[in-house]
């Protein structure tokens, strides 16, 4: 370990990296934050992976134009991995900006998990990444690292018992303490979506802004309780109003649940085939 | 209480600073330095004088006799999102606020294990500390005039000393570096720890190794307080617990830790109002309040039925 030296938060301002549409970076104050853990909560077809997808495009932009002239590793636990929609975004990208590395696929590194053990030795091995590609090869350095979903890794292989919620438990904090460490000493930013689970009776713990969210006309809440809770820094919720289900408009909503930097707020989006976009 | 004052507080007992100094003998009895000892009445002259850290929020501040205390251990618990770090930032800047303005002058030391210590946050409650302290003051211009350099946000950022640790032997090696550090450092006057627990709560094969090294690591807390002169303030994450069949809410680090901190504080939600309860403190009885969580930092709630007269 190096020297214990305090450090002056005058030079700690933290980078955030552009989502690319200006309402949700007002919304985020900037971006996705470097050195945190950023979740996306919301039921499948919320705009979760859309958003991640987006994020490994926009990260590879400079500083000038909100990006943060990285390249970016996508760990994804549920499968097959959305190639073909990451193709598509990323030509209609191209076509906007002549800023991306060509092609900016060569530089998105995609992972899949099994299992909670499985993501546990891959975060054990990434900072072989974060000092390993040398200047020479053209390689960006890794500045996002997306994990898709957590909520799935979970889904089996535990019950719901006292000692099984423990060791779950337990392997959440594990999984945190590696993401935490990798965002903090290389200064990269952690996106992490999960699931909902529905609300049923009032006296369900309440975390953050919201006591409970409506999305597609569902009483819901993040999964995974108030362990995993404990383990992100920033939690977004994306919800869908119920009258998309009924008119097939695809209007979707961010909230922040809570994050250290930022109030409660929220701003309506939409997804389009060439990206996602807040509406005011 | 006095009301309107608040930047900060003392404590509200009939016995005044002042007068518990006129009533302290001059010629202390030797024995009283003997093995580092103090006499009773000694120690509650130091307590009268003793300034508190202002929380921001009065009605918080009242509940707890003024504030966060000196030389004491604070453990201050809640869910994600309720405002720990918001409170642990704020004590971090307002602990800066200059002995003239009542505050007590000193720097602070952040122990961030979670990551959650935002810069530009914290330049936001500073910024807004900094208005407040000089608008009270401005109805002596001169004063504020001295003091306009120091009263500057950056100067308070810079102040807060600031530890980012990211493993359990890491924040155990930060707090047994302290000890030498506080010696040199001798302007610190909180000590704060965001979150005690969060390093503790993966997985440990050996239980009775964590509870030996926590308990340990409290000690060392409560050595540096006295010694130092300082306030502790740990922040704490909550866990639930299954007991009986049916799952209830607990500060992590289980039942050994609670013997760890000297006041506890327990943040909750009642309704869409945050609030503050004291679980447990030496010298005030357990009552709670709401405090609120604003683009300035930590400030009294402003009451419904208020917000309905003005309309």
């Amino acid at each position: 370990m190096a020297a214990i030296k305090p450090q002056n938060p005058l030079n700690l301002r933290a980078v955030k990296c552009t989502t690319g549409c200006s309402k949700l970076d007002a919304l985020l104050a900037g971006g996705v934050p470097c050195g945190l853990v950023t979740e996306l909560v919301g039921e499948s077809t919320a705009g979760k992976t859309q958003l991640c997808l987006q994020l490994v495009l926009t990260a590879l932009l400079p500083k000038s134009l909100g990006g943060i002239s990285s390249s970016s590793l996508y760990i994804h636990s549920e499968f097959p991995f959305p190639l073909r929609r990451l193709d598509a975004l990323s030509r209609s990208f191209s076509q906007t900006t002549s800023c991306l590395p060509d092609p900016p696929l060569d530089h998105i590194l995609v992972r899949g998990v099994h299992s909670a053990t499985d993501l546990l030795a891959v975060l054990d091995r990434v900072h072989f990444l974060m000092s390993g590609p040398s200047q020479s090869s053209g390689q960006l350095p890794i500045g996002l690292i997306v994990i898709d979903s957590i909520a799935a890794l979970f889904r089996a292989d535990f019950d719901c018992n006292a000692v099984d919620m423990r060791r779950r438990s337990g392997m959440f904090f594990a999984i945190a303490v590696r993401l935490k460490h990798l965002a903090s000493r290389f200064g990269v930013a952690i996106v992490v979506t999960n699931q909902v689970m529905d609300i049923l009776n009032e006296e369900k713990v309440r975390v953050g802004n919201y006591e409970y969210v409506w999305s597609s006309g569902r009483k819901v809440g993040a999964a995974l309780g108030l362990g995993w809770g404990s383990c992100v820094n920033v939690r977004l919720f994306l919800s869908k109003t119920a009258s998309s289900v009924m008119t097939d408009d695809n209007r979707r909503k961010m909230m922040v649940v809570f994050g250290p930097h930022l109030p409660k707020g929220s701003c309506e989006f939409v997804i389009r085939r060439h990206g996602v976009f807040g509406i005011s | 209480m006095l009301p309107g004052r608040a930047i900060f507080s003392n404590r509200s007992d009939g016995v005044t600073p002042m007068t518990a100094h006129e009533r302290l003998p001059q010629n202390r009895p030797i024995q009283s330095d003997f093995f580092g000892a103090q006499t009773a009445w000694e120690m509650l002259s130091e307590e009268l004088v003793q300034k508190h850290i202002t929380t921001g929020c009065q009605d918080l501040d009242d509940i707890l006799g003024g504030g966060i205390h000196c030389k004491e251990v604070t453990e201050i618990g809640g869910v994600p999102g309720i405002g720990k770090t918001q409170i642990g930032i704020q004590l971090a800047v307002n602990v800066q606020i200059p002995d003239e303005f009542g505050g007590l002058g000193g720097k602070a030391i952040y122990i961030d294990t979670e990551g959650s210590f935002m810069v530009e946050r914290a330049y936001q409650i500073a910024k807004a500390c900094v208005q407040d302290v000089l608008s009270i003051s401005a109805i002596d211009g001169k004063v504020a005039e001295t003091h306009r350099k120091k009263m500057n946000p950056n100067v308070f950022l810079a102040n807060i000393l600031y530890f980012r640790v990211c493993s359990y032997t890491e924040q155990i090696a930060v707090i047994n570096y302290l000890e030498k550090f506080l010696a040199e450092e001798r302007d610190v006057k909180i000590l704060i720890i965001d979150s005690v627990s969060f390093l503790f709560r993966q997985d440990f094969d050996d239980l009775a190794l964590r509870t030996r090294i926590l308990s340990e690591m409290s000690l060392k807390l409560m050595k540096l307080a006295k010694s130092f002169n300082l306030a502790v303030v740990l922040l704490n994450q909550v866990t639930t617990k299954f007991t009986e069949g049916s799952f209830h809410l607990s500060l992590a680090l289980g039942d050994s830790w609670s013997h760890a901190c000297t006041n506890r504080v327990i943040l909750y939600w009642n309704n869409d109002e945050r609030c503050a309860y004291i679980e447990k403190s030496p010298s005030v009885r357990s009552a709670s309040s709401g405090f609120s969580v604003t683009a300035e930092g930590i400030r009294n709630i402003i009451p419904s039925h208020k917000k309905i007269r003005i309309l």
